[in-house]
């Protein structure tokens, strides 16, 4: 090498090569009785330590963690008089994908994006049927648990939300999502363009989003929260309903406070078998369906 | 292996003659490859990630596999340095300060990985000022950035006192200070990558929606598969360097020592590996795995790939090898099981990254089922790869060049072969 350096024996290679060896099998003996016993103390009082310790050190933490951890998992700490619910109606969709187009309007998402889809299923029994899924909200999110930022977090009125101030563009939510409910921006958009299917389907209410982070279906936030304002019931008042809700030609999708024991979504399900999907993984949604003809619930 | 081709007398002479043109040609080749991986690089931030093959379905695809592959192989560092300086075991400094290197240079990698990869790498700091303590990825961010932290405080004393730093006299006593407070530093290296380096495998390993992924033992297979491939790729630059500088860089107890300890792994690691599969896929069954298996294997290698690339060539022949006396006494022997683990430890993460995207989501309430997702890597996926690929190879060639790297080494006898025993 370049420096000669004290510790490179250069000179004498190999002296007593056997030797040395010995020296060093014994200076690379793993466990000894001593170390063994130490070990054995050492672990033993360090578990008799952590049990006693656990418990004040967990309350010590803990609002420490809350306070950092601004929205968290599941539920808001607050309360909040709504549970914002949808429920849709399977044996009523003709398959128009006219919600489709509406959300695509107003909230200006391109093609490859849809923050709400059709897709076509059939019944056991052969019955043709269609599925048109918008963001579940889930009560225990998946992708809120996972995102590394908080930059998707859960309000107290149940709505899974984005803020793209947050978002790194890391994709995890995306991966986590049990619905396939996330789009990301992989390119740049047009920001003066027409929202798709516009102006036939709504206009544009909100901004378009920047490259690189998630956006979902926000079950049109924008118009409940100023809906709410102006006094009026999301679900009621078609302004400060979801666009989605609002164009079905057919009414196959209703929207409303899961909370409210009189509201329209809670006497239907009340009144209806329900569905909801993939319930097995207990992600607890706030999306019922009434199932389709000829469907096993 | 025959880049020295000039005569033995001068090769004995200690001294940068013994590199010949063919290094600087090396280190040119690939200065060009990282190169152009750093353009192709600037190419993405200026486009965004839309000029890769990823998609909404498949987001994660060869640069996570690159990045997870990079951690796992600089695994090494955290080993070698806990042997070194928790488990007194000195002697193994010979060759923990390659590895700490090689650690080093896997964690760069995988940042730079990450940070083309994330979509807004302006934000790469987010996760440090907005905790979610709930998510595996924030704490897997937090620790690599802490240990990456840990490695550099780790490499610093070795790059002072073998290079003209050595001449600033407060840079020699920050080099003691920081050897004095080794055994603290490598406690925290110990505890923070056996954290994040499970928690990677935790990262798939907790995804109740992927059944192909969600599995319990995917946080230990990932540690484990890092510990026996971290080892692997120290001792395989190891003997490569040693081959072509015609130096024993390492004693070779020593090297039998890191042998050893990437057998325990590697067994550890297959038997882990073929219990987690007898116990989901043989002794019982669970439908919606099993489903997935067999669309992984109607439309990917995958069946091929897992039996062939990760258990047979990538952990029980390497095994075999390292723990086989008359093969282990053969440094190209040995050279070959690393290599092989090395190479079965990317495939694992790749089948990893891919075979839970492939599988659909199955959130339809009937009976029909959406279309498999399928990815292949396009050219500047491949090309920013390479470039920092070429960028840990690059620095490594340099430093064991420039930088006290192996302080046992001697030079080889004319005729004399490297030695394992």
């Amino acid at each position: 090498m370049t420096d000669q350096t004290p510790n490179t024996n250069q000179d004498n290679a190999q002296p007593n090569a056997a030797q040395q060896q010995e020296i060093q099998e014994s200076n690379t003996r793993l466990l000894g009785r001593r170390d063994f016993m130490t070990l054995l103390i050492g672990g033993g009082t360090s578990f008799v330590l952590a049990t006693t310790l656990a418990q004040p050190l967990e309350t010590l933490l803990t609002p420490f963690m809350q306070q950092r951890v601004n929205s968290g998992h599941g539920h808001g700490n607050e309360e909040s008089p709504y549970r914002w619910g949808m429920v849709i109606d399977l044996s009523k969709c003709v398959g128009c994908d006219y919600c489709v187009y509406a959300c695509q309007a107003t909230n200006n998402v391109e093609d490859g994006m849809r923050w709400n889809i059709r897709e076509d299923d059939v019944t056991q029994t052969g019955n043709v049927y269609h599925v048109t899924r918008p963001c579940l909200h889930c009560n225990n999110a998946p992708c809120v648990t996972v995102c590394p930022t908080v930059a998707t977090y859960q309000r107290p009125d149940g709505l899974v939300v984005m803020d793209y101030d947050k978002c790194i563009g890391c994709r995890y939510c995306q991966t986590a999502c049990p619905y396939g409910a996330r789009s990301f921006n992989w390119d740049s958009r047009d920001e003066g363009a027409a929202a798709p299917h516009s102006p036939e389907f709504g206009r544009a209410e909100v901004d378009t989003r920047p490259r690189g982070v998630v956006e979902k279906c926000t079950f049109c936030v924008h118009r409940i929260d100023a809906g709410l304002e102006k006094g009026l019931m999301p679900g009621v008042n078609a302004e400060a309903t979801p666009a989605c809700v609002n164009i079905c030609p057919t009414t196959a999708r209703y929207f409303g406070n899961l909370k409210d024991p009189n509201s329209t979504v809670s006497r239907l399900i009340r009144e209806n078998p329900t569905l909801r999907l993939r319930e097995d993984l207990g992600t607890d949604p706030n999306v019922y369906y009434i199932p389709a003809e000829g469907m096993v619930v | 292996m025959s880049a020295i081709t000039s005569p033995a007398s001068t090769r004995a002479e200690a001294g940068s003659r013994s590199y010949s043109w063919l290094y600087w040609l090396w280190i040119l080749a690939l200065t060009a490859v990282f190169g152009v991986g750093i353009a192709t690089g600037i190419y993405v931030l200026q486009n965004g990630l839309g000029v890769t093959n990823l998609t909404d379905e498949l987001p994660w695809g060869l640069w996570i596999t690159v990045d997870l592959s990079a951690i796992a192989l600089g695994a090494g560092a955290f080993t070698m340095s806990a042997a070194v300086y928790l488990f007194g075991l000195k002697h193994y400094e010979a060759v923990a300060r390659a590895a700490v290197l090689v650690g080093f240079l896997g964690y760069t990698s995988a940042m730079m990985a990450l940070f083309l990869d994330i979509g807004r790498p302006d934000r790469f700091y987010h996760p440090l000022i907005y905790w979610n303590v709930h998510s595996v990825l924030w704490e897997i961010t937090l620790c690599v950035v802490l240990y990456a932290t840990v490695l550099v405080i780790e490499l610093l004393p070795i790059v002072i006192e073998s290079t003209f730093l050595k001449r600033f006299g407060w840079l020699v006593k920050l080099a003691h200070g920081i050897h004095r407070l080794m055994p603290v530093v490598a406690l925290l290296g110990l505890g923070l990558s056996l954290l994040h380096q499970s928690s990677l495998g935790a990262t798939y390993g907790i995804l109740t929606a992927r059944p192909v992924w969600f599995s319990p033992t995917a946080p230990v297979l990932f540690i484990l598969s890092a510990i026996a491939a971290g080892a692997s790729l120290t001792l395989f630059v190891t003997l490569f360097a040693s081959m072509v500088t015609r130096k024993q860089l390492v004693p070779p107890q020593i090297l039998r020592g890191v042998a050893y300890f990437i057998a325990a792994a590697v067994l550890g690691y297959l038997y882990l590996k073929l219990w987690s599969w007898a116990a989901t896929n043989y002794y019982s069954e669970i439908p919606e795995q099993q489903l997935g298996l067999e669309i992984l294997a109607v439309n990917t290698p995958y069946n091929y790939t897992f039996w062939f690339g990760e258990v047979l060539f990538g952990a029980f022949i390497p095994a075999v090898i390292l723990l086989w006396g008359r093969l282990r006494r053969n440094p190209r022997a040995v050279m070959v099981a690393c290599f092989m683990i090395i190479v079965g430890l990317v495939i694992n993460r790749w089948n990893m990254t891919l075979s839970g995207f492939v599988v659909p989501l199955d959130w339809l309430p009937g009976e029909a089922s959406l279309p498999p997702n399928t990815y292949a890597p396009n050219l500047i996926e491949y090309l920013v790869s390479a470039g920092i690929v070429a960028y840990s190879w690059l620095v490594y060639s340099l430093a064991v060049r420039f930088i006290n790297l192996y302080p046992d080494e001697r030079p080889l006898q004319p005729g004399e072969d490297v030695q394992m025993l």
